[in-house]
C-alpha cells in the first residue's frame, strides 16, 4: 500500500554562507498526515519553500510521485500538484467563498463574462466530497476562522492538489475547529488520496491526527517515524519534544508555589456589551489567574476591556481599592496595567522599529530628558532586557522582524517589564512560539508573581493554563462558568466548562 | 563567498551605508554627471560654481521646508494636499498684519516701526498654521476621514475664500524689516550665503533632531508602523498624528515667511501653486515610504536638492525646459521603484 509521495535527498541551502538545510533527507507517503517539527528556526520553513517553489535550494534532489522534479517557481510547484497553505489566511473577505477559490483562474462563459454558475457548482462539488457544506455564493467575511481554512483547502483540492503543505494552520482555531479542520484532512487522506504535510508547534494535535513525523533540529533531520508505534500505542509528545529541543522541556515543572498577596484588581460585574456580562473576580498581587473559554467567549474582550482598549458597559474596577477607568490603554499604562496582546503580529510588533526602540516604546518618557531622549539609557536598558529574558539578538539596533517569533514575543514582553507594571495582562503567550521560548516565558511569568505584580492570563489553551496558574476562571458565552483552584485544575475539567458543561460533585 | 578580502566588519557598515543612505551616492553621481555633460556638451563648468550651488538651494528651499514637515505626516501614514494653499493663507494673514500694524506705528521711530510689525508679523504667520494643521488633523483623526479627503477639501477652501478675500489679487508689503528676512546675505569671503538657504538647513538639523532624539520623533515612526500596536503600547496615537500635522504647521509657516518675504507679496491664485505636490515628491525621492513607519529627514534634503537639480540641469544642457515635469515626474516612479526592489531584495 505504501506508495512514496515525496521523496526529498541530501536537500542543502544556507543563507549569507550560514548553513539553514544540512543534508536532509524528507519521505512522506502518500495519503497521510505528515508532520514536520522542529523550533523555530530549525529549517522547516526553508524545506517546504524549497518544495514550494519560493526559495531555491543549493544541492539536492526532490521526487514526487517516483519522478524525479525540478521545482523552480510557484508555478511549478502548482504544476506538480503541490499546494501551499501558509499561516496567515490568504482570503478576500469581501469577496464569496467561490470568488476567493476561482481567484486569477476564473471560468468564463460567452463574450469573457464570468461563468458563475459554473464556478459555483464546480466548488459544491469539491465541498461535497470534503463532507462540508458551505454555501459557494456566502461571503467570505461570514465564514467562521476555521471554515476559512476549509475553504483554503477546498481550493487546493480544486487546483487538483495531491500534496498539501500547511504551515501551522490551527494556531488561531479554536479547539472545536481544529477537530473539524482535522476531521476534512483526514477524511482526504483516506478517500482521496491526498497527502498533507504538516507544520504545527502543538504537539498534542500532531499525536493525535498526524500519521507519522520528521523532525528537524538546527537544519538535520534528527527523527522521522510513525506516530503509532509497533506496540500499538502513540508516541507521547515529551518524547517527540525532547527530540525537537534535545532536551526533556514537555516534562519540566515550571510552576513554583508562592504566597499569594493583598487584593490588587478587584473586578465586580464587569460587563462589555456584546461580550461579556457581569463578571466578577478578585486578582491577589503575585497571584497568577488564567480567564479560559473557547475563542469568541469573551476573554479576550474582557482583558481589552480592563486593559482600556475596548469600553466598559457596566460595573465597577478598583486597584489596590481606588476605582479605576481606563478609557485608553494609554490610562491603563499610567496606573499600572500592562498588556501583551495576542496576535503578536499585529497588535505588538512596531516592524519598522530596531529590537532597542520596541524595548523602550511603552516607557519612553523615562529615557527623555528635558526634550532629549537618552539613546545610551535606552541602549542600557534593551541589553539589561536581552539579558534577563535571554532574547537571541546579534544587535539590539536591528529590526524587530529580524528575530524569531519566540525572541520577538520576549520583546514584548519586555517593553512592559520596562514599565514596571502592577497588573500584567498576558493575552496568548506563547502564541506562535517554539518550545524552549515557551519554558522561558513561563519562567519569567513566575518571577514576576514572585515580585507581586498580579497577572491574568487568557489563553485558549488548556494546557498552558494548567502549567501556570494559581487559579482559573472559565468563560462560557460571555459569562463566568467556574472557577478552578490549583488542585481543580485539568484539561479535561477546563474542557468541560469550556463547552458548557459543569463538573460533577 | 567568504573569500572576499575586504574584512567583514567594514563590508556590513557598506552595505549599512547603502541600504539607508544610498541617496547621497545618487546625489554625489548627479552632480559629477551633470558637471561632465555640461562640460563635455556645452564646454561650460557653470554647473559646480557658488552661484549655481546657491541658485538651486534657493529656489527650492521653500518646498525643501515643507518636505521636512511633510516627512513626518508621511510617516504616520497620513498625507497633507493643502500645504501649498495654507502656506498662502498664513502668508497673507501675515502681511495684512504686518502692514496694518505698520500703519498703526507710522509715527514711531522707523526701526520700531519696521521691526516689531515683522515680528508679529512673524508669530501670526506660526499661530494660524499651526492652528490650521491641528485643526486638519483633528478632523482626520477624530473624525476618522482619510487625510487625503480632508486635506483636499481643505485645499479647496483655503484657496476659495483666500480669492475670495483678495478679490482674486494679492497683498503686498513694503516693510523693511520683514524683507529683509529674505534679502540678507551673509558674505563668506568667496560668495553670500541667503539667510533663505540658512533657514533652510537649520530646519532639517531641528527636525532630524526631532525625528531621532526626542520621544515624539519616535512615536511618529510607531504609529506609522503599526498604529494598533502602538496604541496598545499605552500611546495616544491620535495625539501623536496631530502632533506631525503640527509639526508640518511649523514647516508651512516658516515657508510661508520665506516665500512672502522673498517677494514682498502673496498672490491668492497663483503663489504656491504645487508646493505641496512638490514636497510630496522630495519626500517620497528621499525615501519616506508612502505606507508610513519608514523614512529620514536627512534624505528628504537630499530628495529636496535632486528635485532641485533636475530644472537647472535641463537649463544648462539646453534641453527644453518644458519637459522638466516629464523628467521630475519620472525621477518620482523611479525613486519609488528602486526603493521597491531595494526592499524586496
Amino acid at each position: 500500500m505504501a506508495e512514496t509521495a515525496l521523496k526529498m535527498r541530501g536537500i542543502v541551502k544556507t543563507y549569507g554562507g550560514v548553513p539553514v538545510l544540512k543534508e536532509v533527507d524528507f519521505t512522506v507517503e502518500r495519503g497521510t498526515i505528515h508532520a514536520l517539527l522542529g523550533e523555530n528556526g530549525a529549517g522547516k520553513t526553508t524545506l517546504m519553500n524549497i518544495l514550494g517553489g519560493v526559495t531555491p535550494m543549493d544541492r539536492g534532489r526532490v521526487e514526487l510521485f517516483g519522478e524525479k522534479v525540478r521545482i523552480t517557481s510557484t508555478q511549478d510547484a502548482r504544476q506538480h500538484g503541490i499546494a501551499f497553505i501558509h499561516q496567515e489566511l490568504n482570503v478576500i473577505n469581501d469577496l464569496a467563498v467561490y470568488e476567493n477559490m476561482f481567484l486569477g483562474n476564473e471560468l468564463h462563459g460567452r463574450f469573457k463574462v464570468l461563468d458563475r454558475k459554473r464556478m459555483c457548482e464546480a466548488c459544491s462539488r469539491v465541498f461535497q466530497q470534503m463532507n462540508v457544506d458551505i454555501d459557494p455564493r456566502a461571503m467570505m467575511g461570514s465564514l467562521e476562522t476555521s471554515y476559512k481554512q476549509i475553504v483554503e483547502i477546498a481550493k487546493s483540492l480544486l487546483r487538483n492538489a495531491r500534496l498539501i503543505i500547511m504551515d501551522e494552520p490551527t494556531t488561531s482555531l479554536t479547539q472545536r475547529e481544529i477537530d473539524r479542520v482535522f476531521a476534512i484532512m483526514k477524511g482526504l487522506t483516506r478517500e482521496q488520496k491526498v497527502t498533507i504535510i504538516f507544520i504545527s508547534h502543538k504537539l498534542g494535535e500532531v499525536v493525535d491526527f498526524c500519521d507519522s513525523f520528521t523532525v528537524l533540529r538546527n537544519g538535520e533531520k534528527v527523527a522521522s517515524g510513525l506516530i503509532k508505534q509497533e506496540d500499538g500505542s502513540k508516541i507521547s509528545q515529551v518524547e517527540i519534544a525532547k527530540m525537537m529541543v534535545g532536551r526533556d522541556v514537555l516534562g519540566v515543572e515550571v510552576y513554583e508555589p508562592r504566597p499569594i498577596g493583598e487584593p490588587l484588581l478587584e473586578v465586580e460585574n464587569l460587563s462589555v456589551k456584546g461580550y461579556a456580562r457581569n463578571v466578577s473576580f478578585t486578582l491577589h498581587s503575585g497571584e497568577i489567574l488564567g480567564i479560559t473559554g473557547l475563542l469568541g467567549d469573551g476573554k479576550e474582550e474582557l482583558a481589552r476591556c480592563l486593559f482600556g482598549d475596548l469600553p466598559r458597559s457596566g460595573g465597577s474596577v478598583k486597584l489596590e481599592g481606588r476605582p479605576i477607568e481606563a478609557r485608553h490603554p494609554s490610562d491603563a499604562r499610567k496606573m499600572g496595567i500592562g498588556m501583551l496582546p495576542s496576535n503578536r503580529k499585529e497588535n505588538a510588533i512596531i516592524k519598522d522599529l530596531s529590537v532597542r526602540a520596541n524595548t523602550t516604546i511603552v516607557a519612553l518618557d523615562r529615557y527623555q530628558h528635558g526634550i532629549k531622549l537618552s539613546l545610551a539609557e535606552e541602549a542600557r536598558a534593551a541589553e539589561s532586557a536581552r539579558q534577563r529574558l535571554s532574547i537571541k539578538a546579534d544587535k539590539l539596533t536591528s529590526l524587530i522582524t529580524s528575530l524569531s517569533g519566540g525572541n520577538q514575543q520576549k520583546v514584548v514582553l519586555a517593553k512592559w517589564l520596562d514599565a514596571e507594571p502592577k497588573v500584567m495582562i498576558l493575552s496568548n503567550p506563547t502564541q506562535g512560539v517554539d518550545v524552549g521560548a515557551k519554558n522561558e516565558i513561563y519562567a519569567e511569568i513566575m518571577k514576576l508573581a514572585k515580585q507581586g505584580i498580579g497577572i491574568i492570563i487568557t489563553s485558549g489553551e488548556a494546557q498552558e493554563i494548567v502549567k501556570t496558574c494559581d487559579r482559573a476562571l472559565v468563560m462560557y458565552h460571555g459569562e463566568l462558568r467556574g472557577e478552578l483552584t490549583r488542585d481543580e485544575m485539568s484539561d479535561e475539567a477546563i474542557m468541560i466548562l469550556c463547552t458548557g458543561g459543569t463538573l460533577a460533585g | 563567498m567568504q573569500t572576499k578580502r575586504t574584512p567583514k566588519g567594514n563590508r556590513d557598515l557598506l552595505r549599512k551605508f547603502m541600504d539607508g543612505y544610498s541617496i547621497i551616492l545618487v546625489t554625489l553621481v548627479m552632480i559629477v554627471a551633470s558637471m561632465l555633460l555640461q562640460g563635455l556638451l556645452k564646454d561650460s563648468w557653470s554647473f559646480l560654481t557658488w552661484n549655481n550651488i546657491i541658485n538651486i538651494l534657493r529656489n527650492n528651499s521653500i518646498t525643501g521646508v515643507i518636505a521636512l514637515g511633510m516627512a513626518f505626516v508621511i510617516i504616520t501614514g497620513n498625507i497633507d494636499l493643502s500645504a501649498g494653499a495654507q502656506m498662502v493663507a498664513v502668508s497673507a494673514m501675515s502681511i495684512t498684519v504686518i502692514n496694518w500694524l505698520a500703519e498703526r506705528m507710522a509715527g514711531a521711530s522707523p526701526a520700531m516701526a519696521s521691526l516689531i510689525p515683522t515680528i508679529l508679523g512673524v508669530l501670526t504667520a506660526f499661530a494660524c498654521s499651526i492652528a490650521l494643521s491641528v485643526l486638519t488633523g483633528i478632523i482626520v483623526t477624530k473624525g476618522r476621514v482619510p487625510s487625503f479627503i480632508v486635506t483636499m477639501g481643505m485645499q479647496l477652501i483655503y484657496r476659495s475664500v483666500l480669492v475670495y478675500a483678495l478679490n482674486g489679487g494679492g497683498v503686498t508689503t513694503k516693510v523693511p524689516g520683514y524683507l529683509a528676512l529674505s534679502s540678507t546675505s551673509i558674505p563668506l569671503g568667496f560668495g553670500e550665503l541667503p539667510l533663505q538657504i540658512l533657514y533652510f538647513f537649520i530646519m532639517v538639523a531641528v527636525y532630524w533632531y526631532i525625528s531621532k532624539y526626542t520621544s515624539i520623533g519616535r512615536r511618529i515612526y510607531a504609529v506609522g508602523s503599526n498604529e494598533k500596536a502602538t496604541r496598545l503600547s499605552g500611546i495616544k496615537t491620535d495625539r501623536i498624528k496631530i502632533m506631525a500635522y503640527a509639526l508640518l504647521g511649523v514647516a508651512i509657516a516658516v515657508a510661508g515667511v520665506m516665500e512672502s518675504s522673498r517677494m514682498g507679496s502673496i498672490n491668492s491664485t497663483s503663489s504656491g501653486t504645487n508646493y505641496e505636490l512638490n514636497a510630496i515628491a522630495m519626500a517620497v525621492i528621499g525615501g519616506v515610504a508612502m505606507e508610513g513607519g519608514r523614512g529620514r529627514i536627512v534624505n528628504t534634503m537630499f530628495g529636496a536638492f535632486i528635485f532641485g537639480m533636475i530644472s537647472n540641469i535641463l537649463t544648462l544642457l539646453g534641453l527644453p525646459t518644458k519637459l522638466v515635469n516629464a523628467v521630475k515626474g519620472a525621477i518620482i516612479i523611479l525613486a519609488v521603484l528602486i526603493q521597491r526592489k531595494d526592499k524586496d531584495r
